[in-house]
């Protein structure tokens, strides 16, 4: 019967050792407690007794070697020649420990969640609660279309919520396509058309008055609100104006505000017996140099901060120098449009953009071929849209209201002299 | 029937039950009995600093009621053998503060003899302590480190809000088998509210809605319950409905009661005493990223004391303490 | 010799057991057949032998990270013991304790304790306990020289002393604190002297000589279970190791280390005092060696092929109950 000895572990942080010599020749006999090798730890040379007494028969680790504790170096038998299977007896006793740390480990895919490759990917600067992103997911819906009422435009559960309800009062315009409408009062249609990158919100101090004698419709144009966005290059004005045709029925009163004035002159043009009256507040048929500036500028920050810093940069451009040094005003007005701007994603607005450019440029000459009724509101301090009289002069018939001390938001900024000069024109067509 | 008592009378009348109920259960601390001349009625002695342990000296006597010497170490360790051995021993450590000079009887015996012998022994122990700000008591004598026994395995830590629920939670305490860190904070201690008169456990683990509500989830625990009932009520005002989660034990944590509260209102803010680093606030938060996820509508706001010592100054302490409005402009951030 | 032939063969079976039991495990740690930390008590044999002697089942022991002999002495079954240090499920204390927690709270052996000096105050609370109850127990409380120095000590036989609790605190004073002479640390010469702030008896024993730590043991025991207080009772041992299995002690003067274990080993102190009595045989006591041995192989033997814990383990028995 053979006996091992392994490297031992002497102390607690002693992981391998060195063999330094085998002071007795394989084969000499040794007696239990006599010094059978010497090892070399980190710290010492140590002597390593002979746990039996009988006979060296074999070593395994030469001198000079380094090995991991645990590791089989000799056999020692009772007999000098008793029957001995080195490589038997090393496989059965041969135990190196393994060095701390170690291997063993398994890497496992992320469990993906169940609908995550079809879920529409959100952009990463749009803030979507964890908790929108799981209603999202239960209700089907993209969360990057919807407008979120949180700090930065954070999209809540509730929005969610809101929106998917919201989506199944929506008017359908286009195969695939249906937009918001928001409707309110009795009586003749009046159909509001917002401008670029706003929501039917900029109209918000016409509306009331309004819906006292007729009935209104806002039409939130593609992107907008809750309005579908479908994935197209650009947002033609053509198309802006025949969603907005296949919204309402019979013929209407058609108030555009900017870029809703284009859609609104395009309606005009396109479906005269669909227009009853056309108001038009600051409207171009030529984008300046100015405006298409300001909206890439825009089109930028749109996706590089949140609402609240781009209504910071774009109130100078809307509004007027008296509005800008009354710093309450100033205040309030820059929270509301923060929010109308959080209402129009990053992605509208290149497209809406995109749609301006192509159409700029290519009216001025068919102003003269409207024939309905036309107000046309401009304003002294209008940076972006300056050309209003101008446009005034250009249409046949067309009436012109001045508000000298106002800037492009004027139908916001001016509310009174607005909605009286709109008063009177719609009642001059009855 | 109940009647008034305030969070100091309902330990005290907590204790008396439990010690009527068992022969087992024995009261050790210092000064618990609190001087006095043994020989008469028990009136003389002072029964704490606080006085929490008034009286019960004259009712069961020497033997079960013991002053010890100011050895934190020793006192808490006897406590654990004895407790091994088979009595319930209710010890006090006056200040939550002193875990310094007696935490080795807390980390290394009671909270692992029972896993290291293999569940071959039982650890009835409750270490009744005072804990937290608000008596300008400074920086030894203030702290709230329940974070600390809640980071222990093998002990449990039970903090209540009220005086009824100091009486249920105090009973359940001493009743159970497991070592149980009980603390005291010092902003209940004499609130006064209706406690019923009869025995009565409330289950170590499970939370307690203390007030429904929908928008928003104040989660607090010991003192910073009512702060949370405060700022829940000027939220109401407000037109946001909040409600109030009393976790009650923090060890066991009533996990499910957090996240159902959490699906409910999609926002909450967590209210501890302590100081942030390593806090039951920042645990609770970690579990609600964790395993709530899908229930965030906003971030999980902690309202703590900051990464400083306890001051002294009455302005200083109330600067450091968390307050209600502290609460309201964590619920105004969050969105 | 006033103890019997049967007492003497059994007093020399634990100590031989205890022995034995730690020259295997010196075996089988160094062979990295057994982990973790290992301090064995081979020399003190006398010490925890001539103190369990007097007690009872019912009483209670308290020990230290150098425990085994305290288990063996206080009856704990061996097989269970070297399962344990096996890390198997079998053993005392399910795999989960290891060396420095073994334990058998059944045997009134209330672990060994991986802080020097925390295994004082639990000894304490046992002996409240029993004078609480008066139950008529005694506890015993285990501890080196080093742990003379551990607020824990003081505290607890401050306490002691001011309770006249029925405790016997045993110093093993073996010379060393780690590797640090005792005398380098301590400040007294003789730990008893420490008894005195505490207004406790106190005693020295010469730990390598059963009968003397039997018959003031014995006295201290009785003291205490009569309602007599506490006793510190001091015994002069070495520890015939390291500290730890893998200790090569260079700190340690050979010769010294050569004169105690050549010449004061307590079982060889023990066989001549019981053989020149002529009560027993030496003869008898190789047989006690032989099935000594016999036990410990198949201690082994049984642990080798014993169980591991189940992975899950690691979640039981931390409390009694815990909802989840």
């Amino acid at each position: 019967m053979a006996s091992a000895i392994h490297m031992p572990r002497l102390g607690m942080t002693m992981e391998e050792g060195t063999v330094v010599e085998w002071p007795v020749a394989p084969g000499s006999p040794i007696a239990h407690g006599d010094v059978v090798l010497v090892i070399e730890t980190e710290k010492a040379e140590t002597d390593v007794e002979s746990p039996v007494s009988g006979f060296l028969r074999h070593t395994y680790v030469e001198p000079g070697e380094t090995v991991p504790c645990g590791t089989l170096l000799a056999a020692i038998t009772e007999t000098a020649d008793e029957p001995f299977d080195a490589d038997a007896f090393h496989a059965a006793e041969n135990r190196p420990e393994e060095a701390s740390g170690g291997g063993g480990l398994e890497v496992h895919a992320p469990s993906a969640p169940a609908a995550a490759e079809d879920a529409p990917s959100v952009p990463r600067d749009k803030p979507v609660a964890p908790a929108a992103r799981a209603a999202a997911r239960r209700l089907g819906i993209d969360p990057a279309a919807v407008p979120g009422s949180g700090p930065g435009g954070r999209v809540t559960k509730q929005d969610v919520e809101a929106w998917a309800a919201a989506r199944e009062a929506l008017v359908p315009v286009a195969d695939g396509v249906a937009l918001e409408v928001l409707a309110e009062g009795e009586g003749d249609t009046v159909v509001l058309l917002p401008g670029l990158g706003t929501d039917v919100s900029v109209f918000a101090r016409q509306t009331p008055e309004l819906a006292a004698r007729f009935r209104v419709l806002g039409i939130n144009p593609r992107g907008v609100g809750l309005s579908d966005a479908p994935d197209d290059d650009a947002y033609e004005v053509a198309r802006t104006a025949a969603d907005a045709a296949a919204a309402f029925d019979g013929a209407a009163h058609v108030i555009g505000a900017s870029l809703g004035a284009a859609a609104a002159i395009e309606l005009a043009l396109g479906h005269p017996d669909r227009v009853r009256s056309l108001t038009l507040v600051t409207p171009f048929t030529e984008a300046s140099p100015r405006l298409l500036s300001v909206a890439d500028g825009w089109r930028r920050l749109a996706r590089e901060a949140a609402p609240e810093t781009l209504a910071a940069a774009l109130l100078p451009w809307f509004f007027s120098s008296a509005l800008l040094d009354d710093e309450r005003a100033r205040a309030r007005t820059e929270r509301g449009l923060a929010q109308t701007l959080g209402r129009v994603s990053a992605a509208t607005l290149d497209r809406a953009v995109a749609g301006m450019r192509a159409w700029s440029g290519t009216r001025p000459d068919a102003l003269g071929d409207l024939s309905v009724p036309t107000l046309v509101v401009a304003a002294g301090e209008d940076l972006l849209t300056p050309g209003g009289a101008a446009l005034a002069e250009a249409i046949p018939g067309a009436k012109l209201c001045m508000v000298e001390a106002a800037g492009h938001a004027v139908a916001l900024e001016s509310a009174d002299e607005v909605n009286a000069a709109i008063a009177a024109h719609l009642a001059s067509v009855d | 029937m109940s009647r008034d008592l305030s969070t100091g009378g309902a330990i005290n009348e907590a204790i008396a039950i439990a010690m009527r109920s068992d022969p087992d259960v024995i009261l050790m601390g210092e000064d618990v009995a609190g001087g006095g001349d043994r020989s008469k009625d028990g009136t003389e002695e002072m029964g704490g600093v606080l006085g929490t342990t008034r009286g019960l000296i004259g009712e069961f006597g020497m033997n079960r009621v013991r002053d010890t010497p100011i050895a934190e170490m020793g006192l808490l360790g006897t406590a654990v053998g004895a407790a091994a051995t088979g009595l319930r021993p209710i010890a006090e450590l006056m200040f939550m503060d002193f875990l310094g000079t007696g935490l080795d009887p807390l980390l290394n015996q009671a909270s692992k003899l029972r896993y290291m012998f293999g569940g071959k022994v039982k650890v009835p122990l409750t270490v009744r302590t005072v804990s937290g700000a608000g008596m300008q008591a400074a920086a030894q004598h203030s702290q709230s480190l329940y974070w600390m026994t809640t980071g222990i395995p093998g002990l449990k830590t039970v903090i209540p809000s009220s005086p009824a629920d100091a009486k249920g939670l105090l009973l359940a305490s001493i009743r159970d088998d497991d070592p149980v860190i009980f603390c005291e904070a010092k902003g209940i201690l004499n609130q006064v509210g209706p406690v019923p008169e009869d025995d009565y456990e409330i289950p170590l683990g499970v939370a307690n809605v203390v007030r429904e509500g929908s928008d928003v989830s104040l989660v607090g625990f010991g003192a910073t319950v009512g702060i949370a009932m405060k700022a829940a009520k000027a939220l109401e005002g407000a037109g946001t409905s909040a409600e109030v989660l009393d976790l009650r034990s923090l060890s066991p944590l009533d996990e499910s009661a957090i996240l159902t509260s959490l699906e409910k209102a999609g926002r909450m803010v967590v209210i501890d005493e302590s100081t942030p680093r390593c806090s039951i606030a920042r645990d609770v938060a970690a579990l609600c990223v964790d395993r709530g996820f899908d229930f965030l509508n906003a971030p999980v706001k902690c309202v703590t004391a900051p990464h400083t010592p306890v001051p002294f100054s009455r302005a200083l302490e109330k600067a450091f303490m968390p307050s209600a409005q502290d609460v309201l402009d964590a619920v105004a951030e969050m969105g | 010799m006033e103890l019997s032939r049967d007492t003497l063969l059994e007093t020399y079976r634990r100590m031989r057991t205890i022995r034995a039991f730690e020259e295997k495990l010196h075996e089988l740690v160094v062979a990295g057949k057994i982990g973790g930390f290992m301090h064995l008590y081979a020399g003190q044999e006398a010490v925890a032998v001539g103190v369990c002697s007097n007690l009872g089942d019912e009483d209670l022991v308290g020990s230290t990270h150098r425990g085994h002999g305290h288990c063996i002495a206080k009856g704990v079954d061996v097989k269970a013991m070297i399962a344990e240090l096996f890390g198997r499920s079998t053993g005392t204390n399910k795999g989960k304790g290891g060396s420095m927690h073994i334990a058998d709270v059944d045997r009134g052996m209330l672990g060994a304790n991986g802080i020097v000096g925390g295994g004082i105050p639990l000894v304490t609370g046992a002996a409240l306990t029993a004078q609480v109850k008066d139950s008529g127990r005694v506890a015993v409380g285990f501890f080196g020289d080093g742990a003379t120095n551990q607020g824990q000590f003081h505290e607890s036989l401050t306490m002691a002393a001011n309770w006249k609790l029925p405790a016997v605190y045993v110093c093993e004073n073996n010379g060393f604190g780690e590797f640090t002479p005792t005398e380098f640390v301590v400040p007294v010469k003789d730990i008893v002297e420490r008894a005195a702030s505490y207004g406790m008896r106190a005693e020295i024993a010469d730990g390598m000589d059963f009968f003397d730590v039997y018959e003031k043991a014995g006295r201290a025991i009785e003291l205490a279970r009569q309602g007599e207080g506490p006793t510190l009772l001091e015994c002069k041992t070495y520890r015939f190791h390291g500290h730890y299995v893998g200790d090569a002690t260079p700190y340690r003067n050979k010769e010294e280390a050569e004169d105690w274990i050549q010449n004061r080993d307590p079982l060889d102190l023990f066989e001549r005092k019981v053989t020149e009595s002529g009560v027993v045989a030496g003869g008898d006591l190789r047989e006690v060696d032989g099935e000594v041995d016999a036990l410990l192989r198949s201690a082994v033997e049984e642990a080798e092929s014993a169980p591991n814990p189940e992975p899950s383990d690691v979640l039981t028995d931390v409390y009694v109950e815990y909802p989840s």
